[in-house]
């Protein structure tokens, strides 16, 4: 459904020394419909730099990301809308995520924009019916301000613009990253719920493989840049092939099983 | 949204000593300049007495070398300048604004040309560029001495504006806002520029501080507004006609000490405004 | 039963602010025995970071002690002035590393500098006595001495947090007090620095260590004892395989439900979500604080607190379900 094929993507800083990031090395991967893939890597991995290509808020140096058999690395004004309706992301930071001038529903009525043309009316049923979606009450979060809202409201208000979309595939980076044990679960439930209603497909980008694990049809695992490994969560786990995945399994803190040596 | 911006001052603003102090004395010298002219109905153009009286009850500041009374005069100067401030301060911080948002929100070409341009502005010597301009034109009314005071002096808006907008362009706000297919200029209008107000009114305040003493400096060397008058204007005749060497002080420390006490609490409304705003820099 | 190195009894504390009062710690009982890794657990806003202060004796306005006493290697620490406190318990008998600690170091000192500055609040030692005193530490600790000439910036975030581990315990304080010391780390690293405390525990260097996050996998892989608050309030403790694997509390049975680790347990058992959020700690709700989301809620939770019942030597529970059961 979607593609992403040999993408590049080198950052240049500095003013005089042009010093060269490569970011993302020739990576290709694929999501299917209705499946839900997680891209793991921990901070600087390039995993958020892909994320961004794939949302088209960054542009590749080099390679395509193919949605519908189009390049959307290319794509414009309306065109880009209808892949933006199509292809939708959710951020990790739920505080950063809204403007703290404008009440919260704006980031949902901003997602009418990306639709054929509806009346007021129908605009604000679609708007409740999302709210309920996620688990809010339309009428305890709609005239607030994000600062009166919690992270975990503020992000289900984030996922219910997705709501309102139905778009083919989500892409999710870091979403429950900023939030609280009790409340994450709950989170990610919504985009299972996504998928089980609209046959949408999710991409969580993710630094937290138990997450990845707990959730995931299929794992990516990204490191420097590059995808290492891919596979079958469990199979990933059991049978890792590539060293940095050994490394994970190896450091990640377990709940049923004790390191050794401590 | 603008119930979001009024949300900007808070009671806490009003705790702020220099704050305080500085409204205080602005809006002594404003009230000089509007309720003034209610309360002390003399012409400033018109002879009024004697030569050079020192201050008296009928003449509160005496007059000047031409018989006319200092405090109408300094009445007029007043609001003179205070205008020319704002509308030049006013002018900058449009041409600032504009290019900094449009080269850090655009980046790449726009913004490698746009801050050419204001590295060009900004090197030229202000002064040197004003008297030329100002010396071209013979006529010259406050509006013109504005605008070359305005056009000279925004490019350190336009930069400070710019970094702004390159460290807010990449907020998740601005991504959710670009995912929902607004326009580059929505974004920027709706997105950006609220979260820059507080820094664009603190601006302002420096901005209208400066351009006041700009036109002081064109005045002093003849190159103000031949309409009207100023302080720097005030100031230019008691100066040519050697007011502090005959000891005139009447007619040269007033303007002088109204501009000192403008710009500078103008200044401290700046710092007092960029503590509120950052509290951090409020020491812990 | 041999005396603990920490016993903090019947501790509130409350902000004082404009809004009304924040019960952030409200009626703590805790325990730190010797030679053990306890663990804190609970959520941003449960007041475990008002707790931390409370344990350390750090109460300042707004912060306000309402009651509680705290008895730490034999000293009563509450009720001395901060004075005594800077000299006879901070560095000495308890050392802290903050959550923020990456970014606490002052980036214009070279480490060494800060330890100086550290070690003379306590005693009038030489530069040559804190240098051979740093050089050896390190060493113990196999930290590259070198480190203690650069400035913060210069360390990886891991060198960093093993430094600033290091150099706050060089007076061999008995309780160091840890709060969220990973959170920010990449896991290798993080497992890096877990082994490094309880090397030092092994060590002797310290004690006990009290562990304070709300990532459990971490706290099941260090900790000895485990304490879980929720809203103020310590709902249920004990020894941390017993906690972990069976829990009482519908809380920590929730806190468990909602870890994902990559084990075949976790995916098994799926998405077990708990409605609602932590309430805030200016208007808890009537009653037990978790009621509102407990899916085994009964009347009496919605009327009266249940008090942290011990039900055995080792484990509590503040829940009516348990009330009047014992465990063994």
């Amino acid at each position: 459904m979607l593609e992403v094929r040999n993408v590049s993507k080198v950052f240049t800083v500095g003013l005089f020394s042009r010093h060269r990031i490569e970011a993302v090395k020739n990576v290709s991967m694929s999501v299917r419909k209705g499946e839900i893939v997680s891209l793991v890597g921990e901070s600087g991995s390039g995993k958020t730099t892909l994320c961004r290509i794939i949302l088209r808020l960054l542009e590749p140096t080099s390679g395509s990301v193919i949605y519908d058999s189009v390049d959307v690395t290319k794509l414009k004004g309306k065109k880009l809308k209808w892949y933006w309706s199509r292809v939708h992301g959710v951020f990790q930071d739920p505080y950063a995520a809204f403007h703290p001038f404008y009440r919260v529903e704006r980031i949902l009525y901003q997602g009418f924009n990306l639709l054929p043309r509806l009346d007021e009316g129908e605009k604000k049923r679609r708007v409740y019916e999302a709210l309920k979606s996620v688990g809010l009450k339309p009428e305890e979060v709609l005239g607030k301000y994000p600062h009166e809202l919690s992270g975990g409201m503020r992000q289900r208000v984030a996922i219910a613009r997705c709501f309102i979309l139905n778009p083919e595939l989500i892409v999710a980076d870091e979403p429950v990253s900023m939030l609280d044990a009790s409340t994450r679960i709950g989170i990610i439930k919504l985009f299972s719920d996504l998928r089980d209603r609209f046959d949408s497909s999710v991409i969580f980008v993710t630094h937290d493989l138990g997450l990845a694990y707990v959730v995931s049809d299929r794992v990516l695992i990204m490191y420097k840049g590059v995808i290492v490994e891919e596979g079958d969560p469990v199979e990933v786990m059991e049978r890792p092939s590539h060293m940095y995945t050994r490394r994970l399994r190896e450091d990640v803190p377990l709940l049923y099983r004790k390191w050794e040596g401590f | 949204m603008l119930s979001g911006i009024s949300k900007l001052i808070k009671p806490e603003l009003f705790m702020i000593k220099k704050f305080d102090a500085s409204l205080g004395v602005l809006f002594a010298v404003f009230a000089l300049g509007f309720i003034g002219p209610l309360l002390y109905q003399v012409q400033p153009t018109a002879v009024a007495g004697p030569l050079e009286a020192p201050p008296s009850r009928q003449f509160p500041l005496g007059t000047d070398a031409y018989g006319k009374d200092v405090l109408a005069q300094l009445i007029a100067g007043v609001r003179g300048s205070l205008q020319i401030g704002a509308t030049a301060a006013a002018i900058s911080l449009l041409i600032g604004v504009i290019v900094g948002l449009i080269a850090g929100y655009k980046g790449k070409l726009v913004d490698n040309l746009l801050m050419m341009l204001t590295d060009i502005v900004l090197l030229l010597p202000s002064i040197l560029l004003m008297i030329l301009i100002a010396a071209y034109f013979k006529w010259r009314d406050p509006l013109l001495v504005s605008i070359i005071i305005g056009v000279t002096s925004w490019p350190w808006v336009a930069r400070a504006v710019r970094s702004q907008t390159l460290s807010l362009k990449n907020r998740e706000f601005v991504n959710l806002s670009k995912m929902a297919g607004l326009s580059d200029f929505q974004i920027v209008i709706r997105d950006i520029l609220p979260n820059i107000a507080s820094y664009i009114f603190m601006a302002y305040v420096l901005l209208m501080s400066g351009a006041m003493i700009a036109e002081t400096g064109l005045s002093m060397i003849g190159l103000g507004t031949t309409q009207g008058l100023t302080l720097g204007n005030i100031l230019f005749w008691a100066q040519v006609l050697e007011a502090v060497r005959r000891g005139l002080w009447w007619w040269f420390i007033p303007p002088g000490a109204t501009l000192v006490a403008l710009a500078a609490s103008l200044l401290m409304l700046a710092t007092a405004l960029d503590e509120y705003f950052n509290p951090k820099l409020r020491g812990s | 039963m041999p005396e603990p190195l920490l016993l903090g009894l019947d501790l509130r504390a409350s902000y004082r602010l404009r809004l009304g009062e924040v019960k952030a710690v409200d009626g703590v009982d805790i325990e730190i025995p010797r030679d053990s890794i306890v663990g804190l657990a609970g959520e941003s806003g449960c007041g475990k970071s008002t707790l931390i202060n409370v344990l350390l004796a750090n109460i300042r306005p707004p912060l306000v002690l309402k009651s509680g006493r705290i008895l730490l290697d034999g000293l009563e620490i509450l009720g001395i002035s901060r004075e005594e406190v800077r000299k006879k318990v901070w560095g000495v008998k308890v050392s802290i590393v903050p959550q923020s600690a990456l970014n606490a170091l002052n980036p214009t000192k070279r480490i060494i500098e800060l330890v100086k500055d550290a070690i003379r609040q306590h005693t009038p030692a030489s530069d040559q006595e804190i240098i051979s005193l740093c050089k050896r530490r390190f060493e113990e600790l196999n930290l590259p001495f070198d480190s203690v000439y650069k400035y913060p910036h210069e360390l990886s975030g891991g060198m960093r947090q093993r430094v600033i581990i290091a150099i706050s315990t060089l007076l061999n304080p008995r309780l160091l007090v840890v709060d969220e010391p990973t959170s920010a780390l990449d896991v290798s690293t993080q497992k890096q620095v877990l082994k490094m405390m309880v090397d030092m525990k092994k060590e002797g260097i310290i004690d006990s260590i009290l562990f304070v996050t709300h990532e459990l996998p971490v706290l099941r892989q260090v900790a000895s004892h485990i304490y879980i608050m929720y809203a103020g309030k310590i709902v249920e403790y004990g020894p941390a395989d017993s906690v972990f694997f069976r829990p009482l509390h519908p809380y920590t049975k929730a806190l468990m439900y909602s870890v994902m680790t990559p084990e075949p347990e976790s995916r098994a058992r799926g998405l077990v979500t708990i409605p609602g959020e932590p309430p805030s700690l200016l208007m808890p709700p009537q009653g037990c604080r978790f009621h509102p989301r407990c899916p085994y809620v009964m009347d009496v939770c919605k009327k009266s607190e249940p008090r942290l019942v011990p039900l055995s030597d080792e484990r509590g529970v503040a829940c009516f379900l348990h009330h009047g059961e014992s465990v063994n």
